[in-house]
């Protein structure tokens, strides 16, 4: 350690913490990163082209493997051994946890779509939530940046939910799939348009990095680096800087501060050996994850900060949001016995439905606030542990029916934005610590009847499409059986928002904590909202302009 | 339909239960992968029917009978949280059927899955290996399917005992489907004393059909054409999937609204 005189020490190596160790290196700043998971090659663990049936259980999802034998998640999932959480009598809350180097960028959707003005001041136009400390003219060029280093296939589509990017900056989409362009066709003729998915997928070479060649789930993670996750970019591209150092198995404990109340530095435990270690930095940046970062600062009590460090405000663990989801399926009968072709593409999204109802709010015609979109499932994929339709008999005939079936199915998940309300936020829980003697957060949700309107609205709307491609749909679900449990969609933001005032929020628009100067948090914990647009293409950018802004404040002695 | 005769079974005219047993390797595949490096792959494309009544004897109760087993819980590990995901275990955890079970569920895995044309049947993949290890897997929900499997295979031998006297495996091909028949087929005319029966039917009949279509050989007969490496950009629907489209659009009235493609 004592050979490597670290400037900065950030705390994750996913989304928010690889794309700090990337500017702040390219910079000429010494980093040393902390990952509380082991370390991870998808070079050589990647399970490329490994069929379902070759995996035990013919890859099928176990309580081991959250999302199946090959999901690339390592070590993590749902429930992480000797990592326990709790939730408050009578609620519910999942938290995902990625215990591995990468984070969950080695597994995670790879949707990538702005957030707009119209997200950034949805206070300004509802009275709801809070506005983010910037315009998106000021993030417009980050999102650029970050696009064009990540790597993101889409299309700039006019549509008011999807700001374009700049020339040049996005790759070349896909071309859809037969049921996504049935569902497009449909949703048309209700003035509902569908329009290209933005994805973190490469269709062109970039860097070191090929293009995708339309095989292997990227939730298996991606070998050859098309699929993007830090692991094989932003990490690789920090260390060849030589200005990187990275310890795994490295769990923070504490934020470490001084007698005047400033940042000095981390404990962590060194998961190998069960030992408590101690480093000092000049400035820390905690990018944990939303959950993670505030567990590590409501556990960072002093004298000088009674209820946590940098929580003056009263808001660290507060303000949790998760994405709201919910999903309807129906098999569509025009889609049977279709032809077959190779339908695997880049495995997610071709085409999806971007939020439409701008107008519709601004002219007081829904009963909900704030919009959703729909991800468009279906197609001929890999055959798997479970096999869809209506089955009867046995023999030739039946197995007339499961083709048939095949690529029949197809369906809408709604990912919609959640409002922050006073019933959803995590704390310490006063008993239960994990296997080091740390202290776990105990989550308290409750959805508000804006997300449960919302997904009415959107299982109402996904019904008269289905019903419009020839499906019999049947009766919907009531919202509250049909929406996802807290923490489901793995979109947990908001615990260490950032705001313009030190009263009502964390950080300043920088990830800068308002109470201390040299430390600053550049995960989802950040976000002041949570538009319905999955968070890591953000947590990114922002990442990415803070750590530029942390660099100018190191080169001006200005901490 | 119903009539076993289009069912593709061959009709056996023995009542010799023929025996299957698994093998010690079925992830052959993998040991043509083991030799090829995942990078190794790369650089080319980088340069570049209505219900029977069955034949019910006499004072069966009208709830039918069930196999209460008592099963001992699987306490064997599982794979764990970071498995080798390369080169998956071969045996992950004992497998528990019996040589009769296993016997048994492959002549059930035939019947449900017959070869047909140039795809083998059922057992000739291996699919009551693959259910035996899912079955003796220590996860809930295979735990719970491994109730259903070993109660389903209890009831057939309990069934052909009440109509013919004998263990099912050992009953004439026509004495077998007429017991199918009668459990195969879910509908709201399904008799009281087979609906039990006919759901954990259905489950095992799941379980066999995603075992084949699974396989290789399974893959191509649903006609699975995907994992496979594409030099270029993604070259989406053949013609003859766009001119089907085309005529689903037309059929629904939605030509008008087609997404512009190309």
């Amino acid at each position: 350690m004592n050979d490597f005189a670290h400037t900065v020490l950030v705390v994750g190596s996913g989304a928010g913490g690889a794309m700090a160790a990337y500017e702040l290196t390219r910079q000429g700043h010494k980093v040393l990163l902390l990952e509380a998971g082991r370390h991870y090659d998808p070079t050589t663990e990647t399970p490329m082209f490994r069929p379902n049936g070759d995996a035990p259980l013919m890859g099928a999802s176990t309580p081991d493997k959250d999302f199946g034998f090959y999901d690339s998640t390592v070590g993590g999932g749902w429930e992480v051994p000797d990592e326990p959480y709790t939730t408050a009598e009578g609620t519910e809350f999942l938290w995902w946890r990625a215990r591995m180097l990468g984070g969950r960028t080695n597994h995670w959707g790879r949707y990538a779509l702005r957030f707009s003005e119209h997200d950034f001041k949805a206070k300004s136009r509802d009275g709801l939530g809070a506005d983010w400390p910037f315009e998106y003219d000021e993030i417009a060029p980050w999102y650029d940046k970050t696009e064009a280093l990540v790597g993101v296939c889409g299309t700039n589509t006019g549509l008011d939910d999807m700001p374009p990017s700049s020339d040049g900056v996005l790759q070349p989409a896909p071309t859809p799939r037969i049921p996504e362009l049935l569902i497009a066709a449909a949703a048309k003729k209700h003035g509902i348009e569908a329009a290209p998915m933005h994805r973190a997928i490469l269709t062109r070479a970039l860097d070191q990095r090929a293009p995708c060649f339309w095989a292997t789930p990227c939730g298996y993670g991606c070998s050859i680096g098309a699929a993007f996750q830090t692991t094989t970019s932003l990490l690789p591209m920090a260390q060849a800087t030589g200005h990187l150092r990275v310890i795994t198995d490295a769990m923070v404990k504490t934020v470490t501060t001084d007698a005047g109340g400033q940042v000095t530095g981390v404990t962590y435990i060194d998961k190998k050996s069960g030992s408590e270690r101690q480093v000092d930095a000049k400035v820390v940046v905690l990018a944990a994850s939303a959950c993670e970062t505030a567990r590590i600062l409501l556990n960072s009590k002093t004298e000088r900060h009674p209820a946590g460090l940098a929580n003056s405000s009263g808001q660290v663990g507060r303000n949790l949001m998760d994405s709201t989801g919910a999903g309807l399926s129906a098999l569509v009968p025009a889609l049977m016995d279709r032809p077959r072709y190779n339908e695997d593409g880049h495995t997610a999204n071709h085409l999806f439905i971007p939020w439409w109802g701008h107008q519709a709010h601004a002219d007081k015609e829904l009963d909900f606030p704030r919009g959703y979109h729909f991800e468009l499932g279906g197609r001929f994929a890999e055959p798997g542990a479970y096999v869809s339709g209506d089955l009867q008999g046995y023999g030739t005939a039946l197995k007339q029916q499961v083709r048939a079936h095949y690529g029949a199915y197809v369906h809408f998940a709604l990912r919609g934005e959640m409002l922050p309300n006073d019933d959803c936020y995590m704390d310490i829980d006063p008993s239960v610590t994990d296997k080091w003697g740390i202290p776990v957060p105990r989550f308290h949700w409750k959805w508000s009847e804006h997300e449960l309107k919302q997904v009415e609205h959107g299982l109402k709307t996904a019904k008269a499409i289905l019903e419009t491609m020839g499906a019999t749909v049947g009766e919907l679900p009531a919202a509250e059986e049909a929406i996802k449990k807290g923490g489901e969609i793995i979109h947990e933001v908001g615990t260490t928002r950032m705001g313009d005032s030190p009263e009502d929020s964390v950080t300043n628009q920088w990830g800068q904590t308002w109470d201390c100067p040299n430390l600053f948090v550049m995960d989802g914990g950040v976000f002041a909202s949570n538009p319905h647009k999955n968070c890591t293409l953000t947590i990114m950018t922002l990442a990415m302009r803070n750590s530029a802004w942390l660099a100018d404040q190191l080169k001006a002695g200005a901490l | 339909m119903r009539n076993p005769d289009d069912q593709g079974i061959a009709a056996r005219t023995d009542s010799d239960a023929p025996a299957y047993a698994n093998k010690l390797s079925r992830r052959d595949s993998l040991k043509l992968l083991a030799a090829l490096a995942a990078s190794a792959m790369l650089p080319a494309l980088s340069a570049c029917g209505s219900p029977s009544t069955g034949d019910a004897p006499d004072g069966l109760a009208d709830a039918g009978h069930w196999p209460e087993l008592d099963l001992q819980p699987v306490t064997a590990s599982g794979y764990g949280k970071d498995p080798d995901l390369i080169t998956p275990p071969e045996a992950p955890w004992p497998l528990t059927l019996t040589p009769d079970q296993l016997s048994l569920l492959a002549l059930l895995s035939d019947i449900i899955v017959p070869a047909e044309g140039k795809s083998p049947s059922a057992s000739a993949v291996q699919v009551p290996t693959v259910i035996d290890e899912w079955v003796s897997a220590p996860y809930p929900d295979q735990q719970q399917d491994r109730l259903t499997v070993l109660s389903a295979l209890a009831w057939l031998d309990d069934e052909a005992a009440l109509r013919f006297s004998q263990p099912f495996a050992t009953l004439a091909t026509a004495q077998q489907l007429a017991i199918i028949d009668d459990i195969a087929y879910r509908n709201d005319q399904t008799p009281r004393q087979f609906q039990r029966m006919a759901e954990a039917f259905a489950r095992l009949r799941n379980l066999v059909l995603a075992a084949y279509f699974c396989t290789p050989d399974g893959m191509e007969d649903i006609g699975y054409m995907g994992n496979v490496a594409i030099a270029g950009d993604y070259p989406g629907p053949t013609p003859e999937a766009y001119r089907h489209l085309e005529t689903v659009l037309a059929d629904l009235g939605l030509s008008e609204f087609a997404y512009p493609v190309g």
